[in-house]
């Protein structure tokens, strides 16, 4: 959407037409501001008309939940990565952290782990993943996408030493019906959990002393350790909350299936930071919700939907996803840059 | 005199890691293989194999020395091996161009995105790789496809003597881009923008079209490896390049440039790429399952990027020390 340019419609009416002008003016640059500083609602808001005008079957409830269902696992890897970014940080490694976790938490199964323990088991992998991570970004001070891109490459090699590349099967069936179950027969436990997240997330970015310290890290770590921050602290946490969340992710996805996939978590490292990235969170650091990110992820959800529902191939449907990334990051420029 | 000896060892050494590092390598290969790593058949297939990789790392490069990244080499690379043998019915020079010019146009894309749309590197090739590979998937339906022209494996698979074609083809590359970079104005004012891009500007040098050229060349050379990879295999499939972008900044980066800009060179990106190869080949031969591999490489390019990072620290507090003193 072409941002209107406010105030400049000839009046015939002198005296009164100038004060009204102005106030509506005044009306339309906060319209333009807002659609400027949310441009993914706009846009979530056309694919849904679309959606809604070219097909009897989009705006069914069974269709919208499906929709949830689909992007539920992305939007809490999604989740996590925005927390990071907006530390101005980035991980690449959840892509092989996703598969895993579930590795883990089936292996724990096997070994005798019951829903609780096996479900601990791959979280804990995260916490793991995350600790190195933000211990090799944080004491070198290197570049996160490099390093990060080296622990993936190291969880994706333990994953295939601990399965021998072999699929291993999940033997707990209440793990299973965290998949593929539903809470209170409406919704699936992965849609809830994606809700319930992103709303922990936004309290705590939004209102506590460690999510206001990630924009400030961010924006600038200088600033943020001269007035007493420990940057590197909050790093480290966001790093490991990232993890965790890919884990959680990976649980789930094992959960679906019922079996292990080293290759599970592939495109999620750059799915995740795309849905964050269209949602409004800056590669940066500093600026960013997770509202936002739940906004992006539903975009995507969507887009992916209207693909399916308009019958475009498989293999074009990415074409399709990379020119909306595209045009939606080129809007955004045309309108920090005018 | 030994100390300044030592000290000017140490400089050489420092600046120049990635000789030290192939050293490295060749020689501990040579001590653990017992020989078999030496040779003339297995040296022959190390740089055959290097010389594939070899115009995609010096993309990498490029586009890194000029301050910005290219994360579609790989799909680029990728898609021009798919229509390098999806052309063939039109013959090979025909298939070969087709390919090329694809190359050209996701570096003039690229270019576009990143001085005209003004989108940061990192994000428009970030597009433009889904893109491209979106393009792939639906020109191939995800399945493989072989070549039918015997001569157009000969860039890929030939020999001159014991020399692969391709290894001469790479070194030809790597003489000419590095007279580019360093002797012409185009590639000094490349360094000039990737060390200070405002500085460049206020010097009266046309950022833009410089980066637009460096992406252009990116894409081209991404491309030409496709095509010298698809004339070895004479197939080619949609697995082809997922791990290139790791690989070519892994090379470039033991190579000497820097993610921050202003920094690398060919020769060393080129003995950045040998030092992997011969790792990759090393490990073969020793019976290192892939895993483990896969672990071993991780495990350096952690190392390079880290050391990297905590040298470039040291230099900053040397340098804060410095201005602080009264």
């Amino acid at each position: 959407m072409p941002p209107e340019r406010a105030g400049s419609m000839p009046t015939t009416s002198f005296s009164k037409g100038s004060v009204s002008d102005a106030l509506g003016s005044q009306r339309r640059r906060k319209l333009v501001r807002a659609l400027r500083d949310h441009s993914a609602v706009s846009l979530l808001v056309v694919f849904v008309v679309v959606g809604a005008l070219s097909s009897d079957v989009f705006l069914t409830p069974r269709n919208l939940l499906n929709i949830l269902w689909a992007v539920s696992v992305l939007g809490i890897v999604a989740l996590g990565q925005t927390v990071l970014l907006v530390s101005r940080n980035f991980d690449m490694s959840v892509a092989s952290v996703i598969g895993l976790a579930g590795i883990v938490a089936v292996l724990a199964q096997l070994a005798g782990f019951g829903l609780v323990g096996s479900i601990v088991a791959g979280l804990l992998t995260g916490v793991l993943f995350g600790a190195l991570n933000g211990f090799l970004a944080v004491a070198t001070g290197a570049n996160p996408f490099l390093i990060t891109l080296g622990t993936n490459a190291l969880a994706y090699a333990a994953s295939l030493a601990l399965t021998h590349s072999r699929t291993l099967y999940t033997t707990a069936p209440a793990f299973n019906e965290l998949g593929r179950g539903k809470f209170l027969g409406v919704v699936n436990y992965s849609v809830v959990i994606f809700v319930l997240l992103a709303l922990v997330l936004e309290f705590v970015m939004a209102r506590t002393v460690f999510g206001r310290s990630l924009y400030v890290t961010g924006l600038n770590a200088a600033v943020g350790r001269l007035s007493g921050l420990s940057v590197r602290n909050t790093q480290f946490a966001a790093f490991i909350l990232c993890s965790v969340t890919a884990a959680l992710a990976g649980v789930i996805i094992t959960a679906r299936t019922g079996s292990t996939v080293g290759t599970a978590g592939v495109g999620y490292d750059f799915d995740s930071i795309i849905a964050s990235v269209l949602g409004g969170t800056s590669l940066f650091g500093g600026r960013g919700g997770a509202l936002r990110t739940v906004v992006g992820v539903l975009v995507l959800g969507v887009l992916n939907n209207l693909l399916i529902l308009l019958n475009v191939p498989i293999d074009s449907q990415q074409i399709a996803k990379g020119l909306v990334f595209l045009a939606v990051v080129w809007a955004d420029s045309l309108m920090r840059h005018p | 005199v030994r100390a300044e000896l030592v000290r000017r060892a140490f400089n050489l050494a420092s600046g120049h890691p990635a000789f030290l590092i192939a050293a490295a390598i060749f020689a501990a290969l040579t001590l653990a293989t017992g020989e078999t790593f030496l040779t003339t058949g297995n040296l022959e297939n190390v740089a055959r194999q290097v010389s594939l990789d070899a115009p995609v790392v010096f993309a990498e490069t490029i586009v890194l020395i000029a301050g910005g990244i290219d994360l579609a080499v790989g799909a680029t690379m990728a898609t021009a091996a798919i229509l390098a043998i999806g052309f063939q019915n039109f013959g090979a020079p025909i298939a070969t161009l087709v390919a090329l010019a694809f190359g050209l146009g996701v570096g003039a894309i690229n270019g576009f995105l990143v001085t005209r749309a003004r989108i940061i590197p990192f994000i428009a090739t970030l597009g433009t790789m889904s893109v491209a590979r979106g393009i792939m998937l639906t020109y191939t339906h995800q399945q493989p496809l072989s070549g039918a022209i015997d001569s157009f494996t000969l860039w890929g698979g030939g020999n001159f003597g014991p020399i692969p074609v391709p290894f001469v083809i790479a070194l030809a590359l790597a003489l000419f881009l590095s007279l580019v970079l360093k002797y012409t104005r185009l590639g000094r004012n490349l360094y000039a923008i990737g060390g200070d891009r405002e500085a460049a500007y206020l010097a009266g040098i046309s950022v833009n079209r410089h980066l637009f050229i460096a992406f252009l060349a990116s894409g081209f050379l991404s491309a030409l490896s496709g095509v010298l990879l698809a004339s070895r295999l004479n197939s080619a499939t949609v697995q082809l390049g997922n791990d290139t972008p790791l690989l070519a900044l892994s090379a470039a980066l033991i190579g000497g440039a820097s993610l921050l800009g202003g920094r690398g060179a060919i020769g060393g990106a080129f003995l950045g790429i040998l030092a992997l190869g011969m790792l990759g080949n090393g490990l073969d031969l020793l019976g290192v399952q892939t895993d483990y591999q896969i672990a071993i490489r991780a495990a350096i390019l952690i190392l390079v990027v880290g050391i990297d990072a905590l040298a470039a620290n040291f230099v900053k507090l040397r340098l804060a020390r410095v201005r602080f003193v009264p």
